[in-house]
C-alpha cells in the first residue's frame, strides 16, 4: 500500500509547494511514489482525508473561525503532521502580521502551526529548497528516523526563528568558526560575513530559521559525519 | 581513537608545474588540481580564498587557472568560502563547483549537501571537495598581533605565512624570514576552533596538508572516488609526481600524533564545555 | 426554481475561494460570487514604519507562484517615490527576471487548468504534457534563479535596481535555455489550442465565458505606470460593491474598478490591447493567449540578453527623501500595481496594493453569469486566480 499524503495551504504564499514542483522532470516520479489524496492546489478533492503524513504550509489565523478548524482537522486526520516551510513550521514573513487591513481589519493574529498543535516534523526555510522537501518525504517514505530528526527536534522546540540565533546561540556561545553557510543560505541575502563572522540585516531578515538550521555549529546531525555511500 | 577518518589511500606528491608551485603553500595540490578539473571540464568554478588587502582574505569564485593561482597559498585566519556556494551556482552560472576549505568549512559544505534547506538547486552542483589540515585558525586581528607583534613584520610586506617545526614564520617582500614558537600563538587562537575534532578534514574527497611529508611536499588523503578518480588522471598525466607516503615517526606518525592530540584535546574541551551546561554542536 | 449552488473549495488555483452560483432552471448561471476566503495577511499595514529595504521582500511573500512581480512593483513604487532612476543594465536584467518568472507561471497554470481539457483515459498525452510543463517552467525558474537570486522569492530586486549582474557564463546558459524554452513553447501552443477548441466544440458552448467589460494593460512584457489614466483607478471595499451583506462580508478582496467598472488584466488583455488577438470571445480564449504570451517572453528575454552589458552597473544606492508613488508590473494574471509612500527616514509611510488577480475577481463572476453552472470553475481557472 502506497504511503497516502495530503497538502493543506493555511496562511500562505504556496511557495512551498511551488518548491516541491521545481523537482521539474523528476515530479512525475515524486508523486508516483505516493498516494496524494488531497492537494487543493493541484487535485480537485475537496474534502481532507485521513493520511498518513499531512503537509502543512502556512501559518495559522486564529482570528478566522474556519482556519482553527481546518487545523484541529489535520491533526486528527494526519498520522505525521509536518509543518511545512517557515511560516508553518517557525512563523516566519507572518511574524511581521499584525492586522487592521481592509476588508478584513480584524485578521491580526498568525501563529506558526507548531505553536498551535502538536507537529512531528517542523521544516523551516522560505521556502523550503525541492531537494530538502523530497529529502523528507523520502525519508518519511523509509521511516528513517535518523534523518528526520532535527525535524522532529524542531518541532517540538516550538520556537520562533530570526537571524539573532546565530548571535545568540553560535557567535555568544563562543562556537562561531565562520564558514559562511548561513549567509550562502538566507533567503533574503541579510546575512553578510564581516570580519569572518556574520553580520545579521534585521531589517532584511523575515525570521525563516535556515540560517540557524543550517550552522553546524548549533547541530550537526550524526549521519553528516559519514562518507557514506562515496 | 580513529585519526584520520575513513580514506582509500594516502600518498606524498607536489605539483610538477612550476608556476602552481611558486604561489602554492606546500606541493601546490589544492591550485593543481583545481587548475586540472577546469581545464577538463570537470569543475567550471571552484571557491578559493583570494588574498585581499593587508593578507586579509576574501572568498572568491576562481573560473581560470590564473585566477586560481592568484588565490594559492594559506591565509592563517578566517575566509568564509561556503558564503559563496550560493552565488557560484546563480550569478556565476557554474554546474560543477570545487570547494576547498578547513575541515569544519567541509563539515558546513557536507551538511548543506544533506540537509540543503535553504540550498535550492545547489549542493547538486558540488563537484569536488579539497579539504586542507588544520590545527586551528586565528581571528583576523590575531593573525595581525601573530606577525606584527610577535614576529615584526608589518602585515602589507608579507609574502608567505606558514607552520612548521613547532613554529609560525612569516616571509616578507624584502626577503626576510620571522618566526615565533606556536606555543606563543595560542593566546590568539579563534577559540570556536577549540571544539573541533577534525585535523585532516574527513568528510573531503581529497584531503590535504604539508605534515607527513618533506618540504615543498604535501600529504594527500583520498577518500573518495571522486577524489581518487581526478589524483589518479592527474598523475597518470603527469601534473603531480608522487611518492610513498614515509610510513615512520616524520611521515605517518606525526600525522597521526597530530591529528589525535588535536582530538583528544578537544573532547576534553567538549567534555568541560558540557560540564558548564554550554552547548556543543555534535547531538548523540 | 431557481437555486443556490456552492462549490467550495474551488479547486487546482492558488489561495483559498469558493463559488456561490445562483443558477435558473435551465442550469444557467443567473449570479455569480467568488469569494476569496484566504484569511487577510495584511502586508499593507505590515510595511508601514518597515525600512524601505524590507517592502520587496515581504510583499514577494504574498505569492509563492508570481512573487517577482511583486518584488518589481514594490521597488519600482519605491522609486518612483524618491525619484531613482535605476541603471539601464539593471532595468535590463530586471525585465528579464520577469520574463522569466512569467515563463514558468503560464505553464504551471496550464499544469492546473490540464484536467479540465485533456480527458481522464488520454494519459499519455497527459503525462507528456505535464513533461513539457516542467521542462518549460525548468527554464523560466532557471531565469529567476540566475538573475533574481532565488526562483522563489527573488532577493537581487532590490530598490536602486539589481543586486548583480551576471556572469559570462551564466548568460551563455540562459541563452541556451531560452533556445530550448522557444520550441517547447510552440509545442505548448499548439497542443492547447487544439485541446481547448476540442473542449468548446463538445460542450458545445464556443464562447463560453464571453463578457463584456473593458481590459486593463501597460506593457507587453514589463509595466509602464503612463499607460494607465489613475484618476481612473478606484478599489472599494466589497460592503460597497456587493448589495448581500453576507457576501460582503465574507470576502477577502477589495475591488479594483477602472473608470468605475470591472476591467480584465492579463494575457488576453495584454495581447488585445496591443496586438490584435480577438477581444469579447470565450474566457478559454486567455488559456490560449497565455500559451501565445510564451512566445513573446522567450523572444523579448533573448533580446535582453543581447543588450545586456555584463560588465555594466545594474544598481543605485538609493537617497531617501519624502514622497509618494507607483509601481507598475505586468504579472503573469495582469497589471499588478504598488503604491507607496515613504520618508526621508528611508521608512515607509503608507502602502498599498492591487495585487494582479484582484482586477480579476468581479470579472470572473461577469464570465460565469449566464453560462451553465457546470462550467463555473473551468471559467474561473482560465483567469488563473
Ligand atoms: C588555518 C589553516 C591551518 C592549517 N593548519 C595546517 C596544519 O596544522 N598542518 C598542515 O599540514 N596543514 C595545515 N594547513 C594547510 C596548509 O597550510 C596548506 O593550505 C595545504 O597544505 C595546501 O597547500 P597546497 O600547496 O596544496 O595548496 P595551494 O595550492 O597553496 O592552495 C591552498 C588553497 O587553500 C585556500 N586557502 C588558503 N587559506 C584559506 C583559509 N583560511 N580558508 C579557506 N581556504 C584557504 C587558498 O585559496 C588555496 O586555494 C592549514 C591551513 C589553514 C588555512
Ligand atoms: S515559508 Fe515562505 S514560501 Fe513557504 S509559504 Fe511561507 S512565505 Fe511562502
Ligand atoms: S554557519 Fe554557524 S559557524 Fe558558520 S559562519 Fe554561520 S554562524 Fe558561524
Ligand atoms: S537571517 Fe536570513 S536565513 Fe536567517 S532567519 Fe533571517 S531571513 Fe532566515
Amino acid at each position: 500500500m502506497m504511503v497516502t499524503v495530503a497538502h493543506v495551504q493555511l496562511s500562505s504564499c504556496c511557495g512551498c509547494l511551488i518548491s516541491l514542483s521545481d523537482t521539474y522532470e523528476k515530479l512525475i516520479d515524486i508523486l508516483g511514489s505516493i498516494d496524494l489524496v488531497y492537494c487543493q492546489t493541484l487535485a480537485d478533492a475537496r474534502e481532507i482525508p485521513n493520511a498518513d503524513v499531512i503537509l502543512v504550509e502556512g501559518a495559522v489565523c486564529l482570528d478566522d473561525h474556519h482556519t482553527m478548524e481546518i487545523v484541529k482537522e489535520v491533526r486528527e486526520k494526519g498520522k505525521i503532521l509536518v509543518a511545512l516551510g517557515a511560516c508553518s513550521a517557525v512563523g516566519g514573513i507572518t511574524r511581521f502580521c499584525k492586522g487592521g487591513q481592509m476588508p478584513k481589519p480584524v485578521q491580526s493574529s498568525f501563529s506558526a502551526l507548531t505553536e498551535v498543535v502538536k507537529c512531528d516534523l517542523a521544516i523551516p526555510g522560505c521556502p523550503p529548497s525541492p531537494e530538502l522537501i523530497v529529502n523528507v518525504i523520502t525519508a518519511v517514505l523509509n521511516g528513517n528516523m535518523e534523518y528526520l530528526r532535527p525535524f522532529a527536534k524542531y518541532a517540538e522546540s516550538k520556537r520562533g526563528a530570526c537571524g539573532c540565533d546565530l548571535i545568540i546561540n553560535v557567535i555568544n556561545k563562543s562556537l562561531c568558526m565562520g564558514c559562511g553557510v548561513c549567509a550562502a543560505s538566507c533567503p533574503t541575502r541579510a546575512i553578510k560575513m564581516i570580519e569572518g563572522r556574520p553580520l545579521v540585516s534585521s531589517e532584511l531578515c523575515i525570521k525563516c530559521g535556515v540560517c540557524s538550521f543550517q550552522c553546524p555549529r548549533i547541530e550537526l546531525p550524526k549521519g553528516v559525519c559519514q562518507l557514506d555511500g562515496e | 581513537m580513529d585519526p584520520f577518518g575513513k580514506y582509500n589511500s594516502i600518498i606524498s606528491a607536489r605539483a610538477t608545474d612550476k608556476r602552481i608551485l611558486k604561489k602554492s603553500q606546500d606541493g601546490g595540490i589544492v591550485s593543481a588540481t583545481f587548475i586540472y578539473g577546469l581545464e577538463n571540464n570537470i569543475l567550471d568554478g571552484v571557491i578559493v580564498a583570494d588574498r585581499g588587502e593587508k593578507f586579509k582574505p576574501v572568498p572568491k569564485v576562481a573560473t581560470t587557472p590564473e585566477e586560481v593561482i592568484e588565490a594559492a597559498g594559506t591565509k592563517y585566519t578566517v575566509c568564509p568560502n561556503i558564503s559563496l556556494l550560493k552565488s557560484a551556482v546563480r550569478e556565476y552560472g557554474c554546474d560543477k563547483i570545487g570547494v576547498v576549505g578547513t575541515p569544519c568549512q567541509i563539515i558546513s559544505t557536507k551538511k548543506a549537501i544533506k540537509y540543503p534547506v535553504g540550498l535550492r538547486h545547489v549542493t547538486d552542483k558540488i563537484a569536488l571537495t579539497i579539504g586542507i589540515f588544520c590545527m586551528e585558525n586565528f581571528p583576523y586581528n590575531g593573525m595581525k598581533t601573530v606577525v606584527e607583534e610577535l614576529c615584526g613584520a608589518r602585515l602589507e610586506d608579507v609574502v608567505k605565512t606558514d607552520i612548521g617545526k613547532g613554529k609560525f614564520w612569516v616571509y616578507t617582500k624584502w626577503g626576510e624570514t620571522k618566526s615565533v614558537k606556536l606555543k606563543e600563538t595560542h593566546p590568539y587562537e579563534q577559540i570556536a576552533c577549540h571544539v573541533c575534532t577534525d585535523y585532516t578534514a574527513e568528510l573531503a574527497d581529497i584531503s590535504t596538508g604539508s605534515v607527513g611529508s618533506p618540504d615543498g611536499w604535501s600529504s594527500v588523503f583520498l577518500r573518495t572516488k571522486k577524489g581518487e578518480e581526478i589524483i589518479k588522471k592527474m598523475i597518470d598525466g603527469g601534473y603531480l609526481e608522487t611518492k610513498p607516503i614515509d610510513e615512520g615517526k616524520f611521515g605517518l606518525g606525526i600525522l597521526k600524533k597530530l591529528a589525535l592530540t588535536k582530538k583528544e584535546k578537544n573532547i576534553k574541551e567538549i567534555e568541560h564545555r558540557k560540564e558548564l551546561g554550554l552547548p556543543v554542536p555534535i547531538i548523540e | 426554481m431557481a437555486k443556490t449552488i456552492n462549490i467550495t473549495p474551488t479547486t487546482r488555483h492558488e489561495g483559498h475561494g469558493k463559488l456561490i452560483l445562483e443558477v435558473e432552471d435551465n442550469d444557467v448561471v443567473n449570479k455569480a460570487y467568488y469569494i476569496n476566503t484566504t484569511p487577510v495577511r495584511g502586508f499593507e499595514t505590515m510595511l508601514v514604519g518597515r525600512p524601505a529595504e524590507f517592502a520587496p521582500i515581504a510583499v514577494m511573500r504574498i505569492c509563492g507562484i508570481c512573487q517577482t512581480t511583486h518584488g518589481i512593483a514594490s521597488c519600482a513604487a519605491i522609486e518612483d517615490a524618491i525619484g531613482c532612476e535605476i541603471p539601464k543594465d539593471g532595468r535590463l536584467l530586471r525585465e528579464l527576471v520577469g520574463l522569466g518568472n512569467r515563463m514558468h507561471s503560464h505553464p504551471l497554470h496550464h499544469l492546473l487548468t490540464a484536467d479540465d481539457f485533456i480527458k481522464p483515459e488520454e494519459k499519455e498525452l497527459r503525462v507528456d504534457v505535464i513533461k513539457l510543463i516542467q521542462r518549460m517552467r525548468k527554464v523560466g525558474q532557471l531565469i529567476v534563479d540566475v538573475v533574481g537570486g532565488e526562483g522563489i522569492h527573488p532577493p537581487n530586486i532590490v530598490i536602486g535596481g539589481m543586486r548583480t549582474n551576471i556572469s559570462e557564463r551564466a548568460k551563455a546558459k540562459l541563452y541556451y535555455a531560452l533556445k530550448r524554452y522557444e520550441k517547447d513553447a510552440y509545442l505548448m501552443y499548439e497542443a492547447y489550442t487544439e485541446l481547448i477548441e476540442r473542449y468548446l466544440e463538445e460542450i458545445g458552448i464556443p464562447d463560453l465565458g464571453a463578457h463584456k467589460y473593458p481590459y486593463i494593460a501597460s506593457h507587453t512584457t514589463f509595466g509602464d505606470k503612463e499607460d494607465i489614466k489613475w484618476d481612473s483607478v478606484v478599489e472599494i471595499p466589497p460592503q460597497r460593491y456587493y448589495k448581500d451583506k453576507k457576501i460582503a462580508e465574507s470576502t477577502s478582496v477589495m475591488i479594483p474598478l477602472y473608470g468605475g467598472v470591472p476591467v480584465e488584466g492579463g494575457p488576453r488583455a495584454r495581447m488585445a490591447k496591443f496586438g490584435n488577438f480577438r477581444i469579447g470571445g470565450s474566457a478559454m480564449d486567455i488559456n490560449i493567449a497565455r500559451a501565445k504570451e510564451n512566445l513573446g517572453a522567450v523572444y523579448r528575454a533573448m533580446e535582453i540578453l543581447d543588450e545586456l552589458d555584463i560588465n555594466g552597473k545594474t544598481k543605485v544606492t538609493p537617497e531617501y527623501k519624502d514622497g509618494s508613488g507607483i509601481g507598475v508590473h505586468e504579472a503573469p494574471r495582469a497589471t499588478n500595481v504598488h503604491f507607496a509612500e515613504v520618508g526621508k527616514d528611508g521608512k515607509i509611510k503608507s502602502y498599498k496594493i492591487i495585487a494582479a488577480s484582484t482586477w480579476n475577481f468581479p470579472i470572473v463572476e461577469k464570465a460565469i453569469e449566464g453560462y451553465p453552472h457546470q462550467h463555473a470553475e473551468v471559467i474561473m481557472r482560465a483567469y488563473d486566480i
